[in-house]
């Protein structure tokens, strides 16, 4: 079987990466296969030819690298802060417990938590005892239900027997006192009213002849200044009356000598 | 050699020079791979931001001080993955694909690099061949993208890259043999070939 290296034993010995033994097969494989000799070659060719492209000239920037190492106290580290936090938790709750004596016990498939000095346990009852008292608990219960029922019944019964008995003793005697006290009431009413009436009457005729008497008064009073003025009056006529007959009398008697004079 | 392991010691160690310095070394390399695979600067950059910083806070974890190569590509590899994911239906357009802000920003490389003093015609050729090559290069799957890149670039062994993709020897040799046909195929039908390059150079 002839001696056939694949593409990477290929590879190899173009960039010169095989040991003696592989490359000495290799060239003895060339030399049976010219063709793939120069494959090869033209591959080299491809190598030269691209080696061409040069290398663009760069200057390394400054690169500024925080290279400080940042010693953080202990206490100002997260996982620090949370196991502190978690531990002042737990020592929060003890010291509450220890405060509050909480006693917490698990037996039995039981958790017990409880507060305070913890209570002697009783004597444990048996689900038969449990049963016989729910048993006794129920019966004393439908006994005292059954017997208050019937008292109650009985004292319905007591107040509805006195209540239609006294509805049939109710009959003549009721009626004819309730007629009494209802003519009486009605008496009495008819008094008041009428009493009442003549009050007012009697009030009401006192009213009128007062004002009667008032306005009479009244009347005579302005009658009697009426006859006061009149009388003024007269009188003032009377005197200016006078007064004119004298002036008159006087006027004459002055006159009469030159009268007598002239008869001479 | 890049580095040492006692400074590899130390950097685990938390020492921020030894950390410094791993940073100085390695960056031109982890930025180089992480260009290659995305042909962005940009997006390289931000990798190699990322991968730095990845190694600052996880370098006291590495057991194995031997596998500290490998291990700085696995973090490179796996934020070029993370990038490649997050700008997969996003179009954007790279800063460094303006034309001026490309000059300005190659500028200083150029001053840095031992470039200048070669031919200017020249090295703009080669610039361009460059360009050229690693579209070629983005046109292989990103499983073969990355292998060559470890292998062909960064020099990787084919067990340090297994180790840091975290795959099987046979796998890596297996997509390193599958992308260089790729690759050959790609150039053929771009018409590149030996002649032409020894002619642009």
């Amino acid at each position: 079987m002839s001696y056939r290296p694949d593409e990477n034993i290929l590879i190899s010995w173009l960039y010169g990466e095989l040991d003696e033994v592989e490359k000495a097969k290799v060239e003895k494989y060339f030399q049976e296969n010219p063709d793939k000799l120069k494959e090869m070659q033209q591959l080299g060719g491809v190598k030269d030819t691209m080696s061409k492209i040069q290398d663009k000239e760069v200057i390394a920037p400054p690169i500024f690298m925080d290279g400080d190492i940042k010693v953080i106290p202990i206490w100002k580290t997260g996982y620090f802060r949370v196991v502190t936090t978690i531990a002042a938790s737990f020592l929060l709750i003890i010291v509450f417990a220890r405060l509050l004596s909480m006693n917490v016990s698990y037996s039995n498939s039981e958790l017990r938590i409880s507060f305070g000095e913890r209570k002697k346990a009783g004597q444990q009852l048996t689900a038969m005892e449990v049963q016989k008292m729910i048993d006794d608990s129920s019966k004393k219960n439908q006994t005292e239900l059954d017997a208050a029922i019937k008292q109650t019944l009985a004292s319905n019964t007591q107040q509805i027997n006195d209540l239609v008995r006294q509805a049939s003793n109710a009959s003549k005697a009721d009626i004819r006192s309730f007629v009494t006290s209802l003519r009486e009431q009605n008496a009495t009413q008819m008094r008041d009213y009428l009493q009442l009436s003549a009050t007012d009457q009697r009030k009401y005729t006192d009213n009128l002849v007062m004002e009667f008497s008032k306005y009479l008064q009244e009347q005579r009073n302005q009658d009697l200044n009426m006859f006061s003025t009149r009388f003024s009056k007269l009188e003032q006529n009377t005197d200016e009356l006078t007064t004119q007959t004298e002036q008159i009398l006087a006027s004459i008697i002055s006159s009469s000598p030159q009268i007598q004079q002239s008869s001479y | 050699m890049m580095h040492s392991d006692a400074l590899i010691a130390r950097a685990r160690e938390g020492d921020k020079n030894a950390q410094g310095k791993l940073v100085q070394l390695w960056y031109k390399r982890i930025y180089n791979f992480s260009y290659k695979f995305f042909f962005d600067h940009d997006m390289a950059m931000e990798v190699s931001q990322k991968t730095f910083i990845s190694m600052h806070k996880n370098i006291a974890h590495l057991n194995d001080l031997s596998r500290f190569r490998s291990w700085m590509y696995t973090i490179a590899v796996n934020y070029c993955r993370e990038e490649l994911r997050k700008n997969k239906n996003k179009r954007a357009l790279s800063l460094s694909d303006l034309q001026p802000g490309l000059e300005r920003e190659e500028s200083y490389r150029w001053e840095e690099s031992g470039a200048r003093h070669e031919n200017p015609e020249r090295q703009l050729r080669q610039s361009e061949l460059s360009d050229i090559l690693q579209k070629c290069l983005m046109e292989l799957s990103e499983e073969q993208r990355e292998v060559v890149i470890m292998k062909e670039y960064e020099g990787l062994k084919f067990r340090e890259i297994a180790e840091a993709l975290n795959i099987s020897e046979n796998t890596v040799k297996s997509r390193m043999y599958y992308g260089l046909d790729g690759l050959k195929k790609i150039l053929e039908r771009n018409s590149i070939t030996k002649e032409t390059i020894g002619y642009e150079l």
